[in-house]
C-alpha cells in the first residue's frame, strides 16, 4: 500500500466508524464499534501497522495523520458514549418511584422560652437607646427593696406589694420589684447614668390567669441634669416604637408609686385597631396600659447621696410576662411556668 | 371607694354625664374600676295583670297576652316563655321611655301589639340580658307607675384610690378634687349649730400616737330605725343598715371621710384616756375577737379598761346597742404607722383603719362631730353635751417655696402662670403675688410637701396629655452587660442549637423536693410566709423544677424531652441567704429527632458528655473527672465532675432511678448536667473571639488501627498513650468503634481509632506515616493491647 492508498483507506475507516458511532443505539453497540475501530485488532490498529513500511519522509507525513485520525475517532466515541450514558441515566431517573408527599425529616431545633424572646427584644431596644444592663440580687435587704425607695415600714404602700420574707433572717425579703437595682446602682455610680434592670421579682399574690407569684420586670432609670417628664415621654415613646413599631405612641395618666413624684401610668396606643372595637388587645379603648413610671422621688435621690436640686431622673418599669402575653398571644400567665413542650416548641 | 353620683352633688354642682365624669376622674389619676347604674331610668311603664294567654296565630314562639291595665284591657304580643295568667308585670305603653329609647307602636306578624311587657334588663334594672319578663309583686294593683317602685336613676362609681390619697376616700374628697379641676366652688357643708346641755366627757391623751381627740356625749337618744335616704346611700356603698346610730357613724365616714366611733356612754367608766395598751392586756372587739394586746397597740380606754382598739375597731362591751340611750361620739386623728402596725398584727382591716393608716384629716374632727350630732339629734333625738377637743400639738402644714420654673423643669414644659395660680389656690393656701411663690397645703393633703408634689398637681390639673415629647437624648456611657448575661446566652445558644427547650420554673420548691434530692434543710433558704408547702423553699438546684416539667410533659404524651433552664440557685451560707446563677439541663429519650426512615438511639451518658464538652469547648482549663463524691440523686457510677482549674464547677451524668421515680417518671434513663455559671462567667469575655486556626493545605494521610485490650482498660489510658507515643507530625484521631462480643476472647474489647497525619509545609511520605503508626502501636502494645488482625 502506498501513501496515497493509505490516506484513502484512512478516510474510509474514519467515515465507516463515524457512521457506526452514529448508528450505535446503545452502549454495547458502541463498545463493539470501538473494539472494531480502535481495538487491538481494530481497523485503525491495522492501518497504523502499515506505517512501518513507509519511508522516513512518508512516515513524517503519515504519522501525524494517523494520530489525528485516532484522536478524531476517540473523540467521536467519547462524545457518543457521553450522549448514550446521559440518555440512559435520564431514562433511569425518569423511572424513579418515590413518594414525595411523605413528611420531611425533623430538624433537631431547640427553643428559647417566650419570656426570653420578649426580654431579649426589650433589652435590645433599650440598649439602642443607651441603657446599660444592671443586675442585682433577688434575695434582698428590706432597705434596698423598700426603705431607700421611699417605702417606709408601716406605710400602706408597703402593702401594695405583698412580700415574701426569708425564714430566720429578719430584714431579708424576695425583691418585689427590680427597683432594688436602681438603688444599688446609684449608690455605686454617679450621674449621668442610664440603666435597665430586667429580672425576676416575687409577690405573694393569688395565682390566676394574670397573676403569678414569680414574674419578670424590666425597669429603666435615667439620672442627669434637667431630666423631665417630657424626657420620660420621649424615651418611652422610642421604647414602645421599638417594641410595637413606628406607629406606637404613649399616653400618661397620673398615678402613684412611692419612689416617683410625679408618678404616671403609661398607656400605649393600640397598634392593632386604632380604637375600633372589638379589639382583643385594647378592648376598643384604643389604648393599652403598659408601664408605671415617673420622676425619681427627691428622697430616693437623697437616700443614695444624689442632690435632687442638681440632678433629676426618671424611672419606669413594666412586666415582661404582660408584654409577652400580648406579643405572643399567650392567654394565661401560668403557661410561662408550666413549660408545656407543645407551647414552648412554637417559639 | 364607692361614690354615689347624687351624694356627690351634696358637695358640688357637677352635672356631667356619668361616663364623662369617670373620664375626668381618670385623667386625674382616679380610675373607675366599675361604673354601675342603679335605680329606674324609665317612664311610662305601669303595672298590669295578665288575664289570658293565647298562641299567636302566625308564629309558634309568640303569644298574645290580654292584660288588665287598671283602666281597661290591652292585647300585647310577647315572646317570653315565663308568661302566667294572674301575675303582675311591667307594661310599657306606646311613647314610654326606656333609658334613651322611646317605644313606638309595633305590628308583629300581622297583629298589633298594644305595648310591650318588659324584662328586667329592658328596664335597665339588670346588667345582663334577662331571661323572660319581669315578675312584679303579685299584690300590686294594675296601673301603678313602675318607676315609683325603684329608686331614682343614679350612678355608683367604684373608684381605685392610691394609698397616698386618703383624702379621696369620701364624697367630700372627690368633690374637692373635681372643684379644682372643673373650677366649680364647693358647696358649704350644711352644719346646724348644736345646743349644748349637761356635762362634758373628760378626755386625756397619754401618748404621742394620737394627735387630736374630740368628742361629746349625746344623752337620751332613741336608737330607732334609720331613715330610708341613709340606708339607700349606705346600700350604694355596699353597707347594710343596722340601726340609726351605727348607720349615722358610717354615713359620716363616707360623707366626710373621717371615721367616727360611737360608744355606749353607760359602759364608759369615767372619762376617755387614749393610751398604749399594757403588754398582754385583754380586749374583746365588737365582732367577738378576743385579743391579747401588746404595748404598741393604741387603745381608747376609760378609767378602768380598754374600750376600743383605736382607729380599727370598737370593743364589744362599749358597743352601741339597740337600747342604748346615751352615747359618746369620738372624732379623732391617730398616727398612721401605729394604726397600720396594729391592723396588720391582728389582720384586721376596716374602713376606719384604712383611712387612719393612710392619714385622716386632723382638721375636720369638729365638723364631723357636729355633722354627726345634727344627724343623731334629727333622727334619734337626745341632748348633746359640750364638745371636748384635745389637740395638744396642732399640725403645722409644710410650706413650699417654689417658682414656676421649678415646675417647668420637672415637667419639661411650661404651663400658663394663670392656670398654675388657679390650680394652687384651689388646692390650698397659695400666695403667688411675687416670686418665689408660696404654697401651704391644707391638712387633708399631707402628701403635698415639696415642689415635686406640686409639679404633679400642676400636671394633673393641666392634663397629663399635654406633656410634650422632648427629643431623645443620646447614650451617656458604654459598659458591658453583666457577665452572667452574656455567658448564659452563649450556653443557651449551644443548647438550643442542640435541640433543647428552654424552661422557666419558679424559684420555689417543696420540702418533698428537698427529700427527693436529699438536700439538707439546714443549707436551704426557707420562706417565712410561703404561699403553700409546695413553694416553701428557695431552690438549691434547677433540677427539681425540670423533673416536674418532665412529669408534666409525660402526662401530656411526650415520650422524650431535652430541657434546660438558666436561673438562680439559693443556699443558706452560714445563716446568710446566698444566690448564684446556674445552667442545668435534662435529657431523656431519642438523642436525635426520629422519623419514619430513621430511628434514633436514646440519649445516653456520652450524649450528655458531648453536650457539656460542646458548651465548654472555648473555656481554657476545663477538665472532666469521674466524680469521687457523687450526689445521692445521681447514679453512683455514672457521674463526672466538671473541673475548672481543678475546682468543681458542675457535673453531668445519669439521674438516680429512685429520684426519677419520685417524680413519677416512667423512663428513668435520664441524663442531666448542671453548671455553676459564676465559674465560667469570670472567664467569659463578650468581646473576645477565638482566633482562627490554620488548616493544612497539603493532603493528610489516614490510617485505621484496631487494638484488642482488656475490657476494663479506660479509654483515658488509651488516649494518654496515643498522645504521648511520640508521633512527630501533626495528628488527630477519632474513636470509631468499641466492640465486645463474638470473635473476641472473654474479657476483651476491641478499640478502633481512625488517625489522620499531616504537615503544614509538605506532604508526608508513606514511610513517615508508617513510622508514626508503629510508634503509636508500640505505645498501645505497652498498655497490654494487641493489634487486631
Amino acid at each position: 500500500m502506498n501513501l496515497t492508498e493509505w490516506k484513502q483507506k484512512c478516510a474510509v475507516v474514519e467515515a465507516e466508524y463515524k457512521k457506526q458511532v452514529a448508528a450505535a443505539a446503545d452502549l454495547d453497540a458502541l463498545a463493539s464499534a470501538r473494539v472494531a475501530g480502535l481495538g487491538r485488532k481494530g481497523a485503525l490498529t491495522e492501518l497504523l501497522k502499515n506505517l512501518k513500511d513507509f519511508s522516513i519522509e512518508e512516515k513524517k507525513e503519515a504519522g501525524p495523520l494517523g494520530n489525528e485520525l485516532k484522536k478524531n475517532l476517540e473523540a467521536a466515541f467519547d462524545a457518543k458514549e457521553l450522549s448514550l450514558s446521559s440518555a440512559k441515566l435520564n431514562a433511569d431517573l425518569v423511572n424513579t418511584n418515590i413518594d414525595l408527599t411523605l413528611p420531611g425529616a425533623p430538624v433537631s431545633v431547640g427553643h428559647s422560652h417566650p419570656l426570653t424572646i420578649a426580654l431579649d427584644r426589650m433589652t435590645a431596644v433599650l440598649s439602642k437607646l443607651g441603657f446599660l444592663w444592671a443586675d442585682g440580687p433577688q434575695v434582698e435587704e428590706e432597705k434596698y427593696n423598700f426603705d431607700y425607695l421611699n417605702i417606709p415600714a408601716h406605710h400602706p404602700a408597703r402593702d401594695m406589694q405583698d412580700t415574701f420574707f426569708i425564714a430566720g433572717k429578719p430584714g431579708m425579703v424576695l425583691r418585689t420589684h427590680t427597683s432594688n437595682v436602681q438603688v444599688r446602682y446609684m449608690e455605686k455610680n454617679k450621674p449621668p447614668l442610664r440603666i435597665m434592670s430586667p429580672g425576676r421579682v416575687f409577690r405573694k399574690d393569688d395565682i390566676d390567669a394574670s397573676h403569678s407569684p414569680v414574674f419578670n420586670q424590666i425597669e429603666g432609670l435615667y439620672v442627669d441634669k434637667n431630666v423631665s417628664l417630657a424626657d420620660l415621654k420621649s424615651d418611652l415613646t422610642a421604647f414602645m416604637k421599638g417594641l410595637f413599631g413606628a406607629k406606637a405612641e404613649v399616653r400618661f395618666r397620673p398615678s402613684y408609686f412611692p419612689f416617683v413624684e410625679p408618678g404616671v401610668e403609661v398607656d400605649v396606643k393600640c397598634v392593632f385597631c386604632d380604637g375600633a372595637s372589638p379589639c382583643a388587645f385594647c378592648k376598643g379603648t384604643g389604648w393599652k396600659e403598659m408601664l408605671g413610671a415617673g420622676i425619681v422621688h427627691p428622697q430616693v435621690l437623697r437616700n443614695v447621696g444624689i442632690d435632687p436640686e442638681v440632678y433629676s431622673g426618671y424611672a419606669f418599669g413594666m412586666g415582661v410576662e404582660r408584654l409577652a402575653m400580648m406579643l405572643l398571644n399567650i392567654k394565661d400567665i401560668r403557661a410561662f411556668y408550666e413549660n408545656d413542650l407543645r407551647i414552648l416548641g412554637q417559639f | 371607694m364607692k361614690i354615689l353620683y347624687s351624694w356627690l352633688k351634696d358637695f358640688i354642682d357637677a352635672d356631667l354625664p356619668a361616663a364623662e365624669l369617670a373620664g375626668k376622674l381618670a385623667a386625674l389619676g382616679i380610675e373607675t374600676a366599675e361604673l354601675k347604674k342603679t335605680g329606674a331610668d324609665f317612664e311610662g311603664v305601669f303595672t298590669a295583670k295578665i288575664l289570658k294567654i293565647e298562641k299567636h296565630p302566625n308564629a309558634d314562639k309568640l303569644s298574645l297576652v290580654d292584660l288588665d291595665t287598671g283602666s281597661g284591657v290591652r292585647k300585647v304580643v310577647c315572646g317570653a316563655k315565663n308568661l302566667e295568667a294572674g301575675i303582675i308585670v311591667p307594661l310599657a305603653r306606646e311613647g314610654a321611655r326606656l333609658g334613651s329609647n322611646i317605644l313606638t307602636a309595633a305590628v308583629i306578624r300581622g297583629i298589633k301589639s298594644d305595648g310591650m311587657i318588659c324584662s328586667a334588663d329592658e328596664l335597665g334594672l339588670a346588667d345582663k340580658r334577662a331571661e323572660g319578663i319581669l315578675h312584679l309583686d303579685k299584690n300590686l294593683l294594675p296601673g301603678i307607675d313602675v318607676s315609683t317602685l325603684y329608686g331614682k336613676a343614679d350612678y355608683i362609681f367604684d373608684l381605685e384610690i392610691t394609698p397616698n390619697r386618703p383624702d379621696l376616700l369620701s364624697h367630700l374628697g372627690i368633690a374637692r378634687e373635681l372643684s379644682v379641676l372643673l373650677n366649680i366652688p364647693l358647696k358649704k357643708i350644711d352644719i346646724k349649730p348644736v345646743k349644748e346641755h349637761g356635762k362634758s366627757v373628760d378626755i386625756k391623751i397619754s401618748c404621742p400616737s394620737c394627735q387630736r381627740y374630740s368628742g361629746r356625749a349625746v344623752r337620751g337618744v332613741k336608737n330607732t330605725a334609720t331613715p330610708a335616704w341613709i340606708t339607700q346611700r349606705l346600700a350604694a356603698m355596699g353597707v347594710n343598715g343596722k340601726n340609726a346610730l351605727v348607720d349615722i357613724s358610717n354615713y359620716v365616714l363616707y360623707d366626710l371621710g373621717l371615721p367616727l366611733h360611737f360608744f355606749d356612754l353607760k359602759n364608759i367608766d369615767g372619762g376617755i384616756n387614749v393610751r398604749f395598751a399594757a403588754e398582754g392586756e385583754k380586749f374583746e372587739t365588737l365582732d367577738g375577737s378576743k385579743l391579747e394586746l401588746n404595748a404598741q397597740d393604741l387603745v381608747i380606754a376609760d378609767n378602768s379598761k380598754a374600750v376600743a382598739l383605736a382607729g380599727i375597731m370598737g370593743g364589744k362591751e362599749s358597743a352601741v346597742k339597740e337600747n342604748t340611750s346615751d352615747i359618746f361620739i369620738e372624732a379623732a386623728y391617730f398616727n398612721p404607722q401605729t394604726i397600720n402596725k396594729t391592723a396588720k398584727r391582728y389582720a384586721m382591716s376596716s374602713e376606719a383603719s384604712q383611712r387612719f393608716e393612710r392619714g385622716a384629716d386632723v382638721s375636720i374632727t369638729l365638723t364631723a362631730l357636729a355633722h354627726a350630732s345634727n344627724l343623731v339629734q334629727e333622727i334619734c333625738g337626745g341632748e348633746a353635751g359640750p364638745v371636748t377637743d384635745v389637740y395638744p400639738v396642732p399640725y403645722v402644714p409644710a410650706e413650699v417655696i417654689f417658682t414656676p420654673q421649678d415646675i417647668y423643669k420637672i415637667l419639661g414644659m411650661e404651663i400658663a402662670e394663670e392656670k398654675l395660680k388657679q390650680i394652687f389656690s384651689g388646692l390650698g393656701k397659695f400666695d403667688g403675688e411675687k416670686t418665689p411663690w408660696k404654697f401651704i397645703a391644707p391638712p387633708h393633703r399631707r402628701d403635698l410637701a415639696h415642689k415635686w408634689d406640686l409639679a404633679e398637681e400642676a400636671a394633673r390639673f393641666n392634663g397629663f396629655e399635654n406633656i410634650p415629647v422632648s427629643s431623645t437624648r443620646a447614650s451617656v456611657a458604654f459598659a458591658d452587660n453583666p457577665k452572667n448575661v452574656d455567658c448564659s446566652a452563649k450556653f443557651a445558644a449551644v443548647l438550643t442549637a442542640a435541640g433543647f427547650y428552654e424552661c422557666k420554673n419558679f424559684d420555689f420548691i417543696s420540702g418533698r423536693d428537698l427529700d427527693n434530692f436529699y438536700f439538707d434543710k439546714k443549707f436551704t433558704v426557707e420562706l417565712a410566709n410561703p404561699i403553700s408547702e409546695e413553694w416553701q423553699f428557695m431552690r438549691p438546684s434547677l433540677l427539681p423544677g425540670m423533673l416536674k416539667n418532665a412529669a408534666f410533659n409525660q402526662s401530656r404524651g411526650a415520650a422524650g424531652y431535652k430541657l434546660f433552664e438558666t436561673g438562680k440557685e439559693y443556699a443558706n451560707m452560714k445563716g446568710f441567704p446566698a444566690e448564684s446563677w446556674a445552667v442545668a439541663g435534662i435529657v431523656c429519650g431519642a438523642a436525635a429527632p426520629e422519623y419514619f426512615t430513621q430511628k434514633s438511639a436514646p440519649a445516653d451518658f456520652y450524649f450528655i458528655k458531648g453536650l457539656a464538652a460542646q458548651m465548654l469547648k472555648d473555656f481554657e482549663g476545663v477538665d472532666y473527672s469521674v466524680s469521687k463524691t457523687v450526689p445521692a440523686y445521681m447514679h453512683p457510677k455514672i457521674c463526672m465532675d466538671i473541673l475548672d482549674g481543678g475546682r468543681p464547677a458542675g457535673f453531668f451524668g445519669k439521674l438516680h432511678p429512685l429520684t426519677a421515680k419520685a417524680y413519677g417518671l416512667k423512663n428513668d434513663e435520664i441524663y442531666i448536667f448542671t453548671l455553676n455559671l459564676k465559674t465560667f462567667e469570670k472567664k467569659f469575655k463578650a468581646q473576645e473571639f477565638k482566633p482562627a486556626r490554620d488548616v493544612p493545605q497539603f493532603p493528610s494521610s489516614y490510617r485505621d488501627l484496631s487494638f484488642v485490650f482488656d475490657k476494663n482498660l479506660n479509654y483515658a489510658e488509651i488516649d494518654k498513650a496515643v498522645n504521648s507515643a511520640g508521633a512527630w507530625s501533626k495528628m488527630s484521631y477519632n474513636l470509631t468503634d468499641v466492640y465486645t462480643g463474638p470473635n473476641l476472647p472473654e474479657g476483651k474489647k476491641s478499640v478502633t481509632l481512625n488517625f489522620s497525619f499531616w504537615l503544614m509545609d509538605r506532604t508526608l511520605k508513606d514511610a513517615e506515616v508508617d513510622d508514626n503508626i508503629s510508634k503509636i502501636s508500640a505505645a498501645l502494645s505497652a498498655l497490654g493491647g494487641e493489634l487486631r488482625k
